[in-house]
């Protein structure tokens, strides 16, 4: 059975009850009932307001990193995708295991919400609950309930997603989810790209590239993203102008894809932060389809495993002719 | 987008060479005075280390204008620091594909090992990148110039 809203409630009331938590980082229906906005909550007074549906998108873990200096430990929700990136911060000693309680929610599939409403033509007001049910969600409008094929409205990240299972986990609610269905060749949409000839490539990224405005919501959202002065922000040296120039962005991008290699989790936040739509997730993907076929490296899985890049083989491939 | 350069008659391209201290700045230097011909395009950066050449450097370098972007460093083993040109080495192939993917083309990135006694080696390499960036063009990526 999949957990449902009353399950997350009751276990975080409980929780608040028995001590093993001093906050809880969950979701809570936001502006309008088609948004889920993550919710703080400091007592299992409010626990009613908690909520698990197919909208929760937001990966919860980035708010680990403020509640470092709190008493007592932190609850917290994660599907299989937060849960590793829930790794990656453990693994770079960013939050210390014993002061989180992390709640697992098994997950099949998080709505993209452009998707939905394109797909249903309609306007966000007029939905008022998504569910999930198999290989499908039922979407209830007012004046009735629709069906959805799941493969039409996931989002991008959920129709490659290998984890739904969360890998790290204090208690887990509901039954996991061993794999998706819909889930084939992760990297197809890499291979395309790849297979293209180098104008193409420059071309297409030229034209994504441009539109960046450099808001930095991908960094900022990121939950792998956790200098605390980060190289853009660096005034000594400067190492990107606020020049709105398209090989400012290149640099920009880059070196944010570079950073996060080995520790992008593909949990697709930047992507949904971006308000210009660039597809970031394929720079992320194209990272971690290398890191996989070079050093054979998954990152998020194994809190013990070496990071690839700061470390080395001496079979590693040479020097390039 | 737009090649301003194509007004000249001959393209010459701008490359850079971040060089080891201790083995290809040596191997260049050697170059120079066994007085091996080679091309004029490459500008010399030295550093202490291969290693310490961050992604960021290159990926700035190519932004800037730079036609083409090397980095020479000491032959695995043999590194000042023992395990820097190793650790260099990792991140130079997961940024040349990275660099391939958007559209640059991987010859404009260069990693070559030349110790302090390859003086030869360094010519050859210097000529064949050259070369090849000649053949490749102006660097599309660089819209102010």
């Amino acid at each position: 059975m999949k957990a449902t809203s009353e399950e997350v409630q009751t276990s975080v009331k409980k929780l608040f009850e028995d001590g093993s938590i001093g906050h809880f980082i969950g979701y809570e229906t936001g502006s309008d009932s088609l948004h889920v906005t993550p919710c703080f909550l400091k007592s299992g007074q409010a626990a009613s307001r908690l909520v698990w549906n197919p909208l929760c998108a937001n990966n919860l873990s980035k708010y680990l990193l403020d509640f470092k200096n709190v008493e007592g430990k932190v609850g917290i929700m994660v599907k299989g995708c937060d849960s590793r990136s829930v790794v990656e911060l453990l693994k770079e000693n960013q939050i210390d295991r014993d002061k989180v309680f992390i709640v697992g929610v098994p997950c099949s599939g998080i709505v993209d919400r452009e998707k939905l409403l394109e797909v249903l033509g309609i306007s966000p007001g007029e939905v008022v609950a998504v569910e999930d049910d198999g290989d499908a969600f039922l979407v209830t409008i007012k004046g009735g309930t629709q069906r959805v094929d799941k493969e039409k409205v996931l989002r991008g990240e959920c129709l490659v997603c290998k984890y739904p299972t969360p890998l790290v986990y204090d208690v887990l609610l509901g039954e996991a989810v061993s794999s998706l269905p819909w889930v084939g060749d992760d990297y197809s949409l890499i291979k395309e790209q790849e297979a293209l000839s180098s104008e193409e490539k420059a071309l297409h990224w030229n034209r994504e590239f441009s539109q960046c405005i450099r808001c930095y919501a991908c960094r900022n959202i990121c939950p792998v993203c956790t200098c605390t002065e980060c190289i853009f922000d660096k005034k000594a040296p400067r190492w990107i102008s606020k020049a709105n120039d398209v090989s400012e962005n290149l640099v920009y991008h880059l070196v944010r894809a570079f950073h996060v290699a080995g520790r992008c989790i593909d949990c697709g936040e930047c992507e949904r932060a971006c308000p210009m739509n660039i597809p970031l997730r394929s720079l992320n993907k194209k990272v971690e389809k290398d890191l996989l076929e070079l050093f054979d490296y998954t990152a998020g899985i194994d809190v013990e495993q070496q990071p690839p890049l700061t470390t080395y083989q001496l079979g590693d491939l040479d020097e390039f002719l | 987008m737009q090649d301003t350069k194509e007004v000249q008659t001959e393209f010459k391209p701008k490359i850079l060479a971040f060089c080891c201290n201790w083995c290809a700045y040596a191997g260049a230097d050697l170059a120079g005075v066994s007085r091996f011909q080679m091309p004029t395009d490459v500008r010399v950066i030295r550093v202490m280390c291969s290693g310490r050449v961050p992604p960021e450097l290159i990926i700035r370098a190519l932004a800037n204008g730079l036609d083409g972007v090397m980095i020479l460093g000491c032959h695995p083993g043999e590194c000042h620091y023992s395990e820097g040109n190793y650790l260099t080495r990792r991140r130079a192939h997961v940024l040349k594909r990275l660099l391939s993917y958007i559209g640059i083309e991987p010859e404009r990135f260069q990693l070559r090992w030349v110790s302090a006694a390859e003086g030869a080696k360094f010519s050859a390499v210097v000529k064949e990148t050259t070369d090849k960036i000649t053949a490749l063009g102006p660097n599309r990526w660089v819209d102010k110039r």
